[in-house]
């Protein structure tokens, strides 16, 4: 009876530990998803609030009116090219587009998070509730831009892509781009299933190509010994399990520094590193750079990037050591990776909101920059930014150089299938450098002209962003 | 003695709560039925605090947290659907009678020896029930009709299981709990009453471990039970699926994932305060009366109540397993504990399911769902707690007096 009586008391601390584990994980999962899950496009209490709530204004960081209720109608920008090029960054009020502010800021929009006072006050007064305004950390100006530079340029004219331009010390985002687009206010000739919904600076997972050099070349920093004064072999062809690696117009580059190797973007040399340091090490640094990791960003929502995590055969690792095999990340998550460079390896979280305001006018939420995580070491982000400054003044990204700022960055050019056709993607990853204009970008154009890479398509748009950067200063630092 | 003052106290609250919820309901649309409500579910409340104390030794905290979670039931499902309150209302009265008679059945008839053979032969028979007259839901064949009122024979069954096995274990005769065990167990299966199964196996195996202390024999169980398992979700198709939904409801939001999604959905709307009792949207949420109540509770009230609600679940386990650790016999410790465990298991598989913790199983949440065997039987459940409760108190009076005959 003695020994039943104590395994009572056993099986009660057993139930016990089950409810706390349903109270931690209801918590848990409320704070870390509960806005994820509010902000669900098909959640009908936010259809049932939009009766009788009028949404909030939202705006971008000078104060220009992106969206507004007029009468009772959501309207956006008076100029369409306008609305085109931030379309996916803003949503729609029909949903169409996943995840852009009119849908996951909802909770703000349409006044759930008003106080108790506010929802009486409002009760009485008997005038109709106003939601939160919103303003965002974007220039729209230069989403405009942005589109206009992509056509100004025969190599990357109407053809899809996406960019993304953040401010690496803080982390705010000022630009993200989605082509092709759509207009908000007539979507008759859209079809439902259009892709032009979707928002590739965020939802589309591309082959990193060598942009992934980058990590790679950290990889090698941490896991090989003083790879950075050794020397590199290629010679032009390196056969791998019976097939073959060639670099890019099939050059032969002999003896490279690791450097030159960056600089040049020899696939050889990078094959042979991925060789060397095996694929364990390189996806320890590609998860430290945030590859695989559940992306829960608060104010914007991005595709998980994967990085294999099977076992990969010979081939598959040496075609890794370039991005290839079967990486996928997001612009969006590609211009984090430059950032961590450019900020001595700290990788701030993206933001999109700058400042939430009630229609009283007290301050809802104000922005602070977070770290997301620390990517790589000072030392190790300084020889990349060394690496990355000389791609730009000597090497494949020469087409970024912009006259009074030091440019960084590294071209790629991905290669993958799409309907069972081979098609390659021109990449520019970069930043500048300059203390005064701390911006990293992620431009990727799709589908370019063969013979082409990123260094023809994506570097000459980099460098006009870079431009526009430079002369609209104090509009894009305030 | 101390927790036991608790009880009075705790009985004043939920006659105020309820009643002022309730009033708060009937001044939104006038209904009658709302003004009745608010003076008789917190008259229940009163009756059986003050008068079953009277009849019998009774632990007034374990009484006044069950009338909490029905009426919890009754008052969500008022709000929602106001004809399943009604019966839920009724069905609250009979599971009170029927907790008083459980009392007395305990108080009076003390080894059940002579019971348990017959409540075996009973309880196989109604489960084969479903399985040659039943209706089908949700995937489920697990209840029938009779006289025009749905019975869940599971449900009934469940009170003999845990006082069969408690009787044999505590007679230490192996076979029989064993072979009746592993009947139900089956005829659940062909019912495909998984959720069920899972709460009858997990008893049996906890009670197991208690009588015998053998964890040897317990873990071959519990690997037995997770070969089933794996074997369950190879060969049947609907398995895997709950599992797969349990995994990514969201790939499948029209179909498959549709309950789970809409779930998650009114949880975080309410947010940790809830938007308030009549506002929201709770009945979008599928099966919304019976499965996913937690999930109203949780929009409506917010999750902290949702976890003060869990809270009242881990106080009745703590009242049931200090009666049972109190309790005189081997076969009364064991009944006690095993109700204990059972009410304790369920409430944490469903509402583990509704959370997305674990895999949904469609099990009610005790006390609180819609359902009239469930509440009933769950009542029940209460009432063999009670009865254990009530002979442990009398056995102490008799020892007092017995120590002071002596004495003097």
């Amino acid at each position: 009876m003695k020994q039943q009586r104590f395994r009572f008391k056993i099986l009660a601390l057993l139930l016990f530990s089950l409810f706390i584990l349903l109270s931690l994980y209801g918590l848990y999962s409320i704070n870390t998803y509960g806005n994820r899950w509010f902000a669900y496009a098909r959640n009908p209490r936010i259809r049932e609030q939009k009766q009788s709530v009028i949404a909030g204004d939202i705006y971008d960081r000078s104060g220009v009116v992106l969206a507004s209720t007029v009468d009772g109608v959501r309207t956006y920008q008076p100029s369409e090219e306008a609305r085109r090029a931030i379309v996916h960054l803003l949503g729609d009020d029909e949903g169409q587009v996943s995840n852009g502010v009119e849908g996951f800021q909802t909770a703000y929009l349409y006044g759930f998070r008003a106080s108790l006072a506010e929802r009486i006050n409002s009760l009485f007064s008997g005038e109709p509730r106003r939601g939160d305004n919103v303003t965002l950390t974007i220039d729209s100006k230069l989403c405009t831009a942005i589109t206009r530079y992509f056509s100004s340029r025969s190599l990357s004219r109407g053809k899809n892509g996406a960019a993304v331009v953040m401010n690496y010390k803080t982390g705010e985002l000022i630009a993200m781009v989605s082509l092709s687009s759509f207009d908000p206010m007539d979507t008759s000739s859209v079809t439902a299933e259009s892709e032009v919904y979707w928002n590739r600076a965020t939802q589309s997972l591309y082959p990193p190509g060598s942009t992934f050099k980058i990590i790679t070349t950290i990889a090698a920093l941490d896991n090989i010994e003083n790879i950075a004064s050794r020397q590199i072999i290629c010679t032009g062809s390196l056969e791998v399990q019976g097939q073959a690696i060639r670099d890019f117009g099939n050059a032969v580059h002999n003896s490279l520094t690791l450097k030159n190797a960056f600089v040049r973007s020899c696939n050889n040399a990078y094959a042979m590193l991925a060789l060397t340091m095996k694929d364990a090490a390189l996806r320890r640094t590609a998860e430290s750079f945030g590859f695989n990791d559940n992306f829960l960003f608060r104010d914007l929502v991005v595709e998980n990037s994967a990085y294999p995590t099977g076992t990969q055969n010979e081939f598959q690792v040496a075609m890794s050591g370039f991005g290839q095999s079967s990486i996928g990340v997001t612009p969006l998550h590609m211009c984090l990776v430059g950032s961590a460079i450019a900020n001595d390896g700290i990788m701030m979280e993206p933001a999109l909101l700058r400042q939430v305001t009630s229609v009283g006018g007290s301050i809802r939420m104000q922005f602070e920059p977070r770290v997301y995580r620390q990517a790589t070491t000072a030392a190790n982000a300084a020889i990349l930014q060394d690496y990355m400054k000389a791609v730009v003044s000597s090497g494949t990204g020469t087409r970024a150089r912009t006259a009074g700022l030091t440019i960084c960055g590294k071209t790629g050019s991905a290669e993958s299938s799409r309907n069972n056709r081979a098609v390659t993607h021109g990449w520019f990853v970069g930043y500048c450098a300059n203390d005064e204009l701390p911006f990293a970008v992620a431009i990727i154009v799709e589908d370019i002209a063969d013979g082409e890479g990123g260094g023809s398509t994506a570097a000459p748009i980099a460098g006009d962003i870079f431009t526009y950067l430079r002369d609209n200063r104090d509009l894009v630092t305030q | 003695m101390q927790t036991k003052d608790l009880g009075r106290p705790l009985s004043r609250a939920v006659t105020f709560f309820y009643f002022s919820a309730f009033m708060l309901l009937f001044l939104r649309d006038f209904r009658w039925q709302g003004l009745a409500l608010a003076f008789a579910v917190p008259m229940l409340n009163v009756a059986t605090i003050h008068i079953l104390p009277k009849l019998f030794p009774s632990d007034k905290l374990l009484l006044s947290l069950t009338n909490f979670l029905c009426a919890l039931g009754i008052l969500v499902l008022y709000d929602t659907n106001p004809t399943y309150a009604y019966s839920q209302a009724l069905y609250y009265f009979v599971g009170l009678i029927a907790m008083v008679i459980c009392i007395y059945v305990v108080r009076l008839i003390r080894s059940f020896r002579m019971l348990v053979w017959p409540m075996m032969a009973v309880s196989l028979g109604l489960l084969v029930l479903p399985l040659l007259i039943g209706q089908e839901t949700y995937g489920a064949t697990n209840w029938f009709y009779i006289g025009g009122i749905s019975v869940q024979p599971s449900e009934i069954v469940k009170l003999c299981l845990v006082i069969v096995i408690s009787r044999f274990m505590a007679d230490r005769r192996f076979l029989p709990w064993l072979v009746f065990a592993v009947g139900c167990l089956g005829l659940l299966m062909l019912q495909k009453d998984l959720g069920t199964a899972l709460l009858y196996y997990g008893t049996t195996l906890l009670l197991y471990y208690a009588s015998s202390g053998s964890l040897w024999i317990t873990g071959l169980g519990l690997a037995g039970g997770a070969g089933a398992a794996m074997l369950g979700y190879h060969m049947f198709a609907h398995v895997k699926r709950r599992v797969a939904i349990w995994q990514n409801p969201w790939s499948d939001y029209d179909n498959a994932g549709y309950q789970i999604i809409h779930s998650l959905m009114a949880i975080a709307s309410g947010g940790l305060f809830g938007v308030g009792l009549g506002l929201g949207s709770p009945r979008t949420i599928p099966v919304y009366h019976t499965d996913f109540i937690f999930a109203v509770i949780c929009e409506q009230f917010g999750l902290i109540f949702g976890m003060c609600v869990l809270l009242m679940y881990v106080a009745i386990i703590w009242r049931g397993a200090t009666t049972a650790m109190a309790a005189r016999t081997s076969f009364h410790g064991l009944m006690a504990m095993g109700c204990t465990v059972m009410l304790g298991l369920q409430t944490f598989v469903i509402i583990g399911g509704v959370l997305k913790l674990i895999p949904l199983t469609g099990v009610t949440m005790p006390f609180v769902s819609y359902g009239g065997t469930s509440l009933v039987s769950s009542l029940c459940l209460i009432g063999l707690l009670q009865g254990v409760a009530s002979l442990n108190e009398d056995d102490l009076l008799e020892d007092t007096r017995l120590a002071n005959y002596i004495s003097e």
